[in-house]
């Protein structure tokens, strides 16, 4: 497997020398910029990325603009790190077509696991979630990937964990299918400290409680020995 | 188009003299009334004949009978007595209108000195009058009350309590008029550094013009202090998050005993965290998010799901499903918050959520120490820690209750914090039931 490459906008000179070497260490090509102009320069020239880290607050045009322009031309993933915490900042940079956010100061291994968990997404994802359908409907649930957001059949919104949204977003994308146990604990180790069959386990049933809340029947279905299958029909939106 | 002021001293001489001017007009409009009042004509030709007669009669009488004579010559409608001198009866409300009247029917009384007047109200408001006999002692007469007598009773009480009433009510608008400016100045002086400053319209008295420019100048001044002082917390806030960020990167490529490494991490997650409480605080985290339709009990299960995959000893004790209104971000700090107070200081947490009448309650019980009741208001105080000294392992900036209590206003719900009976703190939002704006 080539190594993937990152582009790593970040405007401090200190932070971006250790998160480049932090993701050559692990195994990536990593080209830097401290301004906008110079992460186009580093977009166009060299090998194609698979992968921008941008900070939010850079000299001249914003990370949330610069996300915006980049947008207009390209679904290249983009990780957005950010000294403000706040969930508006969050909400704000995931709808603007961001795959991830995370607020510094930031433990290095979960950088490192999350880029990892997006490139590993990209291939298994492509086609079903094309960027711009970012919703999609079953049993009259509504999934907003852009904001990492569920709402019930009345449209209020339901709290999921990090974890219990990307399990739903796995089972989203291979509906009808039975998914091994191994594949979703690999697909969820990002969020989960220990990944074990037992927290596999737990996690789904949770899933499964806030998806019975309405009243209906869950639309996880437990093949035995093997894992699991979502039954619904999923929709974009 | 704003008129130069007179100030406060000139309207409040401008209100006396309205009032004079309005007590002098009504006082000649009362006497003019007396003095213009006229009997009709059938009426006054009877009282100017018997007037006469009684005259003619008493002047021919001898002093001694007299008394005994003006009695016969009283009737039920004119009352006749007789006095030595003469006549000393107050004539404050004269009659010239119905005298000039007897007199064009009766010339005989303008040489008996004819004399009208009203009588006062507690006397019963009638007619009296009286003439002169030849000897220079005099006759009285008092017209008995009627009818015809009536408009003018009526018309001398109205008068004389118009004035009074007339004044009450324009001297209570004026004043309310000239304190219309104050009242908007208490309510903006209540809202200093709440919100965003709206300078106040200059209007009203000179005086007050110059309070409500003063009041627009401090207000300004107070809400740029607070703006510079948040600002300056949160750069720091900010600020620190890079280096903060670097330090982790470079702890954990350096070369160092496992433990050590544990500890600093653990460190540096202390700071990032009293730098995130920090944040939250100065930006009102979410409360410019607009309310949504949210399932606030799969909200906090989920908040007690988390606490217990940390570890903690936590329970949710409530519905499965509860559907209301209310901004996810901050009403989820919320609940957030006190379920970690309760994990601090009790090593437990209980959330609970039941529905009451018109609100929902949220509930978080622990088993720890509470708060001393004399502490209770201070705890929702930003920057308090109610640990002393001794005991000082609070982590955070004692930032916690004063979100929570942030959050909770923005969702127009009250907390409550109470030392339960069986010990430790139960803290309680109530939240009221709502519907989304405009029905839609």
């Amino acid at each position: 497997m080539t190594a993937q490459t990152i582009i790593l906008v970040e405007d401090d000179p200190g932070l971006r020398t250790l998160i480049a070497r932090l993701l050559q260490e692990n195994g990536f090509q990593v080209r830097t910029a401290a301004t906008a102009p110079e992460m186009w320069i580093a977009l166009e020239n060299g090998p194609p990325a698979h992968l921008v880290i941008l900070d939010i607050m850079l000299p001249g045009t914003n990370g949330l603009d610069l996300c915006r322009q980049i947008r207009r031309t390209s679904d290249i993933p983009i990780i957005f790190i950010s000294a403000k915490g706040g969930d508006e900042d969050r909400i704000l940079g995931l709808e603007l077509g961001a795959d991830d956010f995370l607020a510094k100061p930031f433990q290095p291994r979960e950088l490192v696991a999350r880029a990892r968990a997006i490139l590993r997404r990209g291939p298994m994802t492509d086609g079903h979630h094309a960027r711009g359908r970012n919703a999609f409907v079953f049993d009259g649930w509504t999934v907003y990937f852009s904001r990492r957001e569920l709402r019930s059949p009345s449209g209020a919104v339901v709290d999921l964990t990090g974890a219990e949204f990307d399990l739903l977003s796995t089972f989203i994308s291979q509906p009808m299918r039975v998914i091994g146990r191994e594949r979703l604990i690999e697909l969820s180790r990002t969020r989960l400290s220990d990944s074990s069959d037992r927290s596999i386990d737990v996690l789904v049933s949770r899933l499964r409680r806030k998806l019975a809340a309405a009243g209906g029947e869950p639309p996880i279905i437990t093949v035995r020995g093997v894992g699991y299958m979502f039954s619904a029909q999923v929709t974009p939106a | 188009m704003r008129l130069p002021s007179i100030g406060l001293l000139g309207r409040i001489l401008l209100i006396l003299a309205f009032v004079l001017a309005t007590e002098f007009v009504a006082n000649t409009l009362i006497f003019d009334r007396a003095s213009k009042f006229a009997l009709q004509d059938d009426e006054a030709h009877r009282m100017a004949e018997h007037i006469v007669v009684a005259r003619r009669v008493m002047d021919r009488t001898p002093v001694a009978n007299r008394p005994a004579v003006a009695r016969e010559l009283s009737t039920t409608r004119l009352t006749v007595s007789w006095h030595r001198g003469i006549d000393t009866q107050s004539t404050s409300f004269s009659l010239s209108g119905l005298r000039d009247q007897m007199l064009a029917i009766e010339p005989a009384l303008f040489e008996a000195k004819l004399r009208l007047h009203l009588m006062p109200l507690r006397q019963g408001g009638d007619i009296a009058g009286s003439v002169e006999l030849s000897d220079r002692s005099t006759m009285i007469f008092r017209a008995a009350q009627q009818k015809s007598f009536w408009p003018l009773t009526v018309g001398r009480l109205v008068a004389l309590a118009l004035p009074a009433l007339l004044l009450a009510l324009i001297g209570g608008l004026m004043i309310r008029a000239t304190l219309r400016p104050l009242r908007g100045l208490m309510n903006a002086t209540r809202m200093v550094g709440r919100q965003e400053p709206a300078p106040l319209v200059e209007r009203g008295p000179k005086e007050v013009r110059g309070l409500i420019r003063d009041f627009n100048v401090m207000q300004l001044r107070i809400h740029r202090l607070i703006g510079t002082r948040t600002q300056a917390l949160a750069a720091v806030g900010h600020d620190l998050r890079t280096p903060l960020a670097r330090l982790k990167l470079r702890l954990d490529a350096a070369r160092l005993d496992p433990e050590a490494r544990a500890a600093m991490i653990g460190d540096v997650r202390e700071m990032g965290d009293l730098l995130r409480s920090l944040q939250i605080y100065l930006g009102g985290e979410g409360q410019s998010l607009p309310a949504e339709k949210i399932d606030l009990a799969v909200m906090a299960s989920t908040i007690i799901d988390s606490a217990r995959d940390e570890g903690h000893d936590v329970f949710y004790d409530g519905p499965a499903n509860l559907e209301t209104w209310a901004r996810p971000v901050s009403i989820r700090r919320a609940i957030a918050n006190l379920v970690e107070n309760a994990i601090h200081y009790g090593g437990s947490a209980r959330l609970s959520i039941r529905e009451a009448d018109d609100a929902i309650l949220i509930q978080v019980d622990d088993d720890g120490p509470g708060i001393p009741p004399d502490r209770i208001e201070s705890a929702l105080q930003p920057f308090v820690r109610l640990d002393d000294g001794r005991a000082r392992n609070t982590r955070g900036m004692g930032l916690g209750l004063a979100i929570v209590q942030d959050a909770v206003r923005a969702e127009g719900a009250a907390l409550s914090l109470v030392n339960r009976p069986e010990g430790g703190l139960r803290a309680t939002i109530r939240l009221p039931h709502r519907q989304p704006f405009g029905g839609g």
